[in-house]
C-alpha cells in the first residue's frame, strides 16, 4: 500500500504543470479525506502485535508523500515566479530625462562667489534702479566730473535716477548700511547706453568685490586678484598691474591677463598688445569712506569690479556678447558625449 | 593721446629706453599703451605710441606732460617750456586789447573785449597780431597734424594746433577785420545757431552755452569749436588769438548738450592749469610771428579773477609703504616726488609737499601716495601673497540663498535657465503686466526699441521660446530670475522674480505640470501654506479661464496661466512667476517642522462641502477659507494632511470632497474628532 501510494503520487505529480494542480492533488492526499488520512485511520484495523510497525511504516509514507508534494510545490513556485517577474518587467525609457542647465553668466558668478565665500566675503545684491548718489555722488563722482564721460548712463529720470552704471554702487549701499569690518561680493546686471552690436550691450554683468578692514594694501588687493586667476584659469597665469584712474579709489590698479590665445606676443583676441583687461581695482578713496560716515583714518579698505561677459564669452567660445541675452544660447543635450 | 618717439627724446634728449620700453613703461604708471605704431616722419622711422588719458590729467593731454612724466621715471630732465619760445620783436605800439569792465577805451585800431558773465572764466589771453601773411603750412606741420588726424587749415591755425598738442592748451584765431564792434565772452542769450568752420550747423538751447560774439554775430561756442563768421582765410593779414581757460563742468555739459566734441572741449572739460597758460601763449604768438610774419598790437590782455594757490600736503612718510604693502624708504619717496617737480621740505617723520601748478589733480595726502606708489612700480610689489584669512560677520541676505537654492531645484526639476534684457520694447509690457503697475522708461536711450523696464520676467522668456522653435529645440522648459519694475503711487519700485516658462505639442498639457513644479519649489523652501485661486487681474497675453494667482496666507505672491495661442508656434505654453522678494519675506514667518515621530497608523477621512456659485465669492475662495479654519480646528500633533480630493460640479453649486488625515489618534479618536470639526456632515470613509 505505501509503495503504490507514492508510487501512484509520484506517476500524478509528473502529469502536474500549475499551483492549482497541485494544490487539488495535495488535497486528495493531505486533507482530513486524503490519502495520507485514510491510511492512518486504518492503523487501528490491524491487529495489535502489528500496529506499531504499520503505523512507522505508515508515518514514513505520509512524510514521503508530503515531501514530494513540498518538493514540487518549490519546483513550481519557482518556475511561477520567472513567468511572473517576466510579465512584471519594464523597458528602459529610450526618451533621456530632461536636465535643466545653469547660464554661464551663472555658473561664473558661483565659481567667483564660491573663491570668495570660502575667503569669508558676503554676498550682496542691491537696486538696479538707482539714485545718482549712490551710483556717482557717493564713489566719488560728483556731478560736473570727467568721470562721468566714462560712464554713458541710461536715465529713468534725468538728473536723479538711473539705471546703475556699474556694481559699485552696491559698495556704497554696503557701505552706507553696514558698520565695518566689511567683506562682500556683488555680482549684478549693469546699464550703460550703448548701441548694440556684436561686442557691445546695453546690459551686462559686474562682479564687484568691497573689503574694509582696519588696514589693507595694494599688496592684499593683487594677492587676492592673483588667488582668484590662478583658481579660475589655472596656476600658469600670468598677471600684470598697473595704474590706473578710477575715481571711486586711490591709488587705483587695472588688471591684465596676458592673452591666453598668443601668450603676451598680440594678436587679433588682444589687439596686438598681449594683455587682455579684466577689471578695475584700488584702495578705496578715504571721500567714499567719509560719504558713508566711515572714519579714513581707522579703516581702510580695497575694491575691484570685473567685466563678466567677456569673460564667460572667452570660456564658453561665445563670439557675440548679444547670445548671453538674446535668444542664442543654447545647451547640447549630450553634454558629455565625447567622453563615451 | 599719441605721441611721437622723437618728439619725447627731443623734450628728454637723455632717454634711452625704446619706444616699446617708454609705451609698458607709461601703461605700468597710469597711461596704458593701446597702440605702437612704426610711422615715417620727416623722412625718418619713428614711433607713433597711442596712450589712454583717463584719469584728472589735462597737463598729459600734452606731449609735453607724456615727456615730464617719462623724465620722471627715468629720473631725467625735461626741457622746459620756456625754452621752447622763440625770440620775438616785442610789441612797438601803444593800443592794447582792454577789458570793457576796466572802463578803459582802446584808442586807434585796438580792440574792446566785454566779459559779460565772469564766473565761468577762469582766465583770458588775447592779444591782436597785424601786419601778418597767411600761408600754407610746411609739410612738416601738416605731416605732423595729420597723426593726430588734424586737417591742415593755414599756417596760423595749425600752429594753434601744434602749440595745443604739444603744451596742452587750446587757443582761437580770429580774422580781426571780422569783428563786428566788441568782442563780448557771454552766455547765450539771443543765438539760435552757430555756423562751425567746418560748415556745420549747431542748434543753440540758449540756455548756459558760453559763448564769443560781437555786436552782431556768434563767433565762437567758447572751449568747444570756433565760427565761420570770423574764421582766418588766405587773405587774413590781422588776427585775435585768444587763449582760455573755462570752468570745465560749464564746457563739459555744453559740449555734451550739444553732442559737439573736441580737442579743445576734451581738454577744457579738464582742469587745466591757469597759472602756465601765459607762457603756452607767448609760444603760440611767438611762432605765429616768427614763421608767418606780423607783429602784436600793444601788450597781452589777461583777465586773471582769481590766480591759483598749490596746496600744501602733509605725506605721512610711513603711509606709501603701508598703502602699498612694500618697504618704500623716506629717501626715496622725497626722490620721486622731486622728479615729478614737487616741492619737498622735510618735517618730522612727514613731508611737506606742493605739486607743480600743472598737476591739478593732486590736492590730498592720498593722491601724493599714489604718485610716489605708481613710480616706484605695480610690479615692485608681490603678487603672490593673499591676505590672511579675516573672519567678519555674514551678511549676506535671504534672497540671495533663496535664489541660489531655486536654481539648483529647476535645473532638477528639468528647467534651463536663460537670461533677457530688462528693457523691453514699448507694447510687451501691456501683454504681461498684471500687478497694475505703470512702466518705467529710459529717456535717453540710444537704442529706441527697447525703452521700458520689463514689468514681468515673460517677454524674455516668450522671446526665447521663439527662438527656440525656430532653432527646432524641443522639450522647451526655461526660467529666468531678475528684476522686474514698476510705479507704484509715483515710487519705483522693483523687485526680484522667478518666471518659469514650459511648451507643450498639441498632445499635451502642462498648466498642472507647471503648477506642480512651482509648488514643489515653494514647498522645498519651506512654504506649504499654498493656493491657488482664479486671477482677478488677467494679463493680456492669459487666457482669462487658464489664469490663477498663487497665494501664501493671504497674499498674492505670483501668477500661473496658460498663454493664448502665440502666433506661428504650434502647441501650449504655460508661464508662471513667483515674486522672490516677498517670498523671502514670508519665510521668515515659516519654521517648518515636517519632521514627526509615527506611533500609530495614519487614518484618512473624507467628507463633502458643497458651495453655491455666487458672485461675491467664488467657490474656490470659499473652499480656500473653510480649508484655512479646518486647519485652524486641528491640533498639529493629529493633522497630518488636508487636502481637496475630489471636485464636482453641480447645479448652481460645486461640491468638493475634502480627504483629512489623522495621526497618532485611533480609528474611533480620529472619527470623533472629524464630527466634531466638520459638524453634522456625514463621514465618507
Amino acid at each position: 500500500m505505501k509503495i503504490d501510494l507514492v508510487k501512484k503520487l509520484k506517476a500524478e505529480l509528473e502529469t502536474i504543470e500549475s499551483l492549482t494542480q497541485l494544490s487539488s492533488l495535495e488535497s486528495s492526499y493531505l486533507g482530513s479525506k486524503g490519502s495520507v488520512n485514510q491510511m492512518l485511520k486504518e492503523i487501528g484495523k490491524f491487529p495489535p502485535e502489528q500496529r506499531k510497525t504499520q503505523a512507522i511504516a505508515i508515518q514514513k509514507t505520509a512524510k514521503e508523500v508530503k515531501d514530494l508534494l513540498a518538493t514540487k510545490k518549490k519546483t513550481l513556485l519557482a518556475s511561477h515566479s520567472a513567468d511572473e517577474l517576466k510579465n512584471q518587467a519594464e523597458t528602459l525609457d529610450l526618451q533621456p530625462p530632461k536636465i535643466g542647465h545653469l547660464h554661464p553668466i551663472t555658473q561664473t558668478i558661483r565659481e567667483l562667489n564660491k573663491f570668495f565665500t570660502e575667503m569669508g566675503y558676503s554676498i550682496m545684491e542691491d537696486l538696479e534702479l538707482e539714485t545718482d548718489e549712490f551710483c556717482f555722488q557717493r564713489l566719488n563722482v560728483p556731478p560736473d566730473h570727467p568721470a562721468r564721460a566714462l560712464q554713458d548712463t541710461l536715465y529713468i529720470k534725468e538728473p536723479n535716477y538711473l539705471l546703475r552704471t556699474h556694481t559699485s554702487s552696491i559698495e556704497a549701499r554696503v557701505l552706507d548700511k553696514y558698520e565695518p569690518p566689511i567683506k562682500v561680493v556683488s555680482p549684478g546686471k549693469v546699464y550703460r547706453n550703448e548701441k548694440v552690436n556684436k561686442s557691445n550691450h546695453f546690459v551686462f554683468h559686474h562682479y564687484q568685490g568691497t573689503v574694509v578692514l582696519p588696514e589693507v594694501s595694494l599688496k592684499d588687493l593683487f594677492g587676492t586678484f592673483t588667488a582668484l586667476f590662478k583658481r579660475m584659469y589655472g596656476p600658469d597665469v600670468v598677471l600684470r598691474y598697473r595704474n590706473k584712474y578710477y575715481p571711486e579709489v586711490e591709488p587705483g590698479a587695472g588688471v591684465d591677463m596676458q592673452c591666453f590665445n598668443c601668450h603676451g606676443k598680440g594678436c587679433r583676441l588682444c589687439k596686438g598688445v598681449g594683455w587682455i583687461e579684466m577689471g578695475g581695482a584700488g584702495i578705496i578713496h578715504p571721500d567714499v569712506l567719509e560719504k558713508a560716515g566711515i572714519d579714513h583714518k581707522k579703516w581702510r579698505g580695497f575694491a575691484f569690479g570685473l567685466g563678466l561677459d567677456r569673460w564667460v564669452m572667452a570660456k564658453y567660445k561665445i563670439n557675440d556678447i548679444r547670445t548671453l541675452l538674446g535668444g542664442n544660447l543654447g545647451y547640447k543635450p549630450f553634454e558629455n558625449e565625447n567622453t563615451l | 593721446m599719441k605721441i611721437l618717439y622723437s618728439q619725447l627724446k627731443e623734450l628728454v634728449p637723455q632717454l634711452k629706453a625704446s619706444p616699446q620700453i617708454v609705451g609698458e613703461t607709461l601703461t605700468l604708471t597710469g597711461f596704458m599703451m593701446d597702440s605702437l605704431e612704426k610711422v615715417q616722419y620727416q623722412g625718418k622711422t619713428d614711433y607713433l605710441i597711442g596712450l589712454e588719458v583717463r584719469q584728472n590729467r589735462a597737463d598729459c593731454l600734452s606731449i609735453l606732460g607724456i615727456a615730464r612724466e617719462v623724465a620722471a621715471y627715468w629720473g631725467l630732465e625735461c626741457r622746459d617750456l620756456h625754452d621752447l619760445v622763440p625770440k620775438i620783436k616785442q610789441p612797438t605800439g601803444s593800443a592794447e586789447i582792454k577789458d570793457k569792465s576796466s572802463q578803459e577805451k582802446i584808442a586807434g585800431k585796438g580792440l574792446t573785449i566785454e566779459i559779460r558773465d565772469k564766473e565761468p572764466i577762469r582766465r583770458i589771453l588775447a592779444v591782436e597780431i597785424t601786419n601778418l601773411k597767411n600761408k600754407q603750412s610746411p609739410s612738416w606741420l601738416k605731416e605732423f597734424l595729420s597723426f593726430y588726424e588734424i586737417n591742415s587749415i593755414n599756417f596760423p591755425v595749425d600752429l594753434s594746433n601744434y602749440v595745443m598738442l604739444l603744451t596742452g592748451y587750446p587757443s582761437h584765431l580770429l580774422d580781426k577785420s571780422k569783428i563786428q564792434g566788441e568782442l563780448i565772452w557771454s552766455l547765450n542769450k539771443n543765438f539760435k545757431e552757430i555756423t562751425t568752420l567746418d560748415n556745420s550747423k549747431i542748434k543753440l538751447e540758449q540756455k548756459e552755452e558760453l559763448i564769443i560774439q560781437d555786436q552782431t554775430n556768434i563767433l565762437a561756442l567758447a572751449g568747444i569749436v570756433g565760427g565761420k563768421v570770423a574764421a582766418t582765410d588766405q587773405k587774413t593779414t590781422s588776427i585775435v588769438a585768444e587763449m582760455a581757460i573755462y570752468d570745465r563742468a560749464l564746457i563739459r555739459k555744453n559740449s555734451n548738450g550739444l553732442k559737439v566734441v573736441t580737442e579743445a572741449s576734451n581738454r577744457l572739460e579738464k582742469d587745466l592749469d591757469t597759472t602756465s597758460s601765459s607762457i603756452a601763449f607767448e609760444l603760440l604768438t611767438s611762432l605765429i610771428i616768427k614763421h608767418c610774419g606780423g607783429e602784436l598790437v600793444g601788450k597781452v590782455f589777461d583777465f586773471y579773477p582769481q590766480k591759483r594757490k598749490m596746496p600744501v600736503i602733509n605725506l605721512n612718510l610711513q603711509d606709501p609703504s603701508s598703502y602699498a604693502g612694500i618697504e618704500i624708504s623716506p629717501e626715496k619717496t622725497g626722490q620721486i616726488l622731486e622728479d615729478l617737480r614737487f616741492k619737498v621740505k622735510k618735517n618730522g617723520n612727514n613731508l611737506q609737499v606742493s605739486p607743480p601748478s600743472d598737476r591739478m589733480d593732486i590736492n590730498m595726502e592720498e593722491d601724493v601716495i599714489e604718485e610716489v606708489v605708481r613710480i616706484v612700480g605695480y610690479d615692485k610689489i608681490p603678487v603672490d601673497q593673499p591676505p590672511k584669512l579675516t573672519v567678519v560677520k555674514n551678511i549676506t541676505p535671504q534672497v540671495i540663498k533663496l535664489t541660489d537654492s531655486l536654481k539648483d531645484m529647476l535645473i532638477a526639476l528639468g528647467f534651463d535657465e536663460i537670461l533677457s534684457s530688462p528693457l523691453i520694447k514699448k507694447e510687451a509690457n501691456a501683454d504681461v503686466n498684471y500687478q497694475n503697475w505703470k512702466v518705467i522708461a529710459t529717456q535717453n536711450s540710444v537704442n529706441e526699441e527697447y525703452p521700458d523696464l520689463r514689468q514681468s520676467m515673460a517677454p524674455g522668456l516668450i522671446h526665447q521660446l521663439e527662438e527656440y522653435v525656430k532653432k527646432g529645440i524641443d522639450q522647451i522648459n526655461i526660467f529666468e530670475i531678475g528684476k522686474i519694475f514698476g510705479q507704484i503711487n509715483n515710487h519705483y519700485h522693483e523687485q526680484e522674480s522667478l518666471g518659469l516658462l514650459t511648451h507643450k505639442s498639441a498632445k499635451e498639457k502642462g498648466l498642472s505640470q507647471l503648477q506642480q513644479a512651482t509648488e514643489k519649489l515653494l514647498r522645498t523652501s519651506g512654504i506649504n501654506d499654498v493656493r491657488w485661486l482664479k486671477s482677478k487681474t488677467v494679463p493680456t497675453i492669459a487666457n482669462p479661464y487658464s489664469c490663477w494667482d498663487l497665494i501664501v496666507g493671504e497674499k498674492i505672491v505670483g501668477i500661473l496661466y496658460k498663454l493664448k495661442s502665440i502666433e506661428k508656434l504650434a502647441g501650449s505654453t504655460y508661464f508662471a512667476e513667483i515674486n522672490l522678494s516677498d517670498m523671502t519675506a514670508l519665510l521668515k514667518h515659516y519654521q517648518p517642522e515636517p519632521t514627526t515621530e509615527l506611533t500609530k497608523k495614519i487614518v484618512t477621512l473624507d467628507v463633502n462641502l458643497e458651495f453655491p456659485i455666487g458672485k461675491k465669492q467664488t467657490p474656490e475662495e470659499l473652499i480656500n477659507k473653510k480649508l484655512q479654519e479646518i486647519r485652524q480646528k486641528i491640533s498639529k500633533d493629529n493633522l497630518w494632511s488636508l487636502k481637496i480630493h475630489d471636485i464636482f460640479p453641480l447645479k448652481n453649486k460645486i461640491r468638493y470632497t475634502v480627504r483629512v488625515s489623522y495621526k497618532e489618534l485611533s480609528d474611533p479618536q480620529a472619527k470623533k474628532l472629524h464630527s466634531e470639526v466638520f459638524g453634522g456632515l456625514a463621514i465618507i470613509k
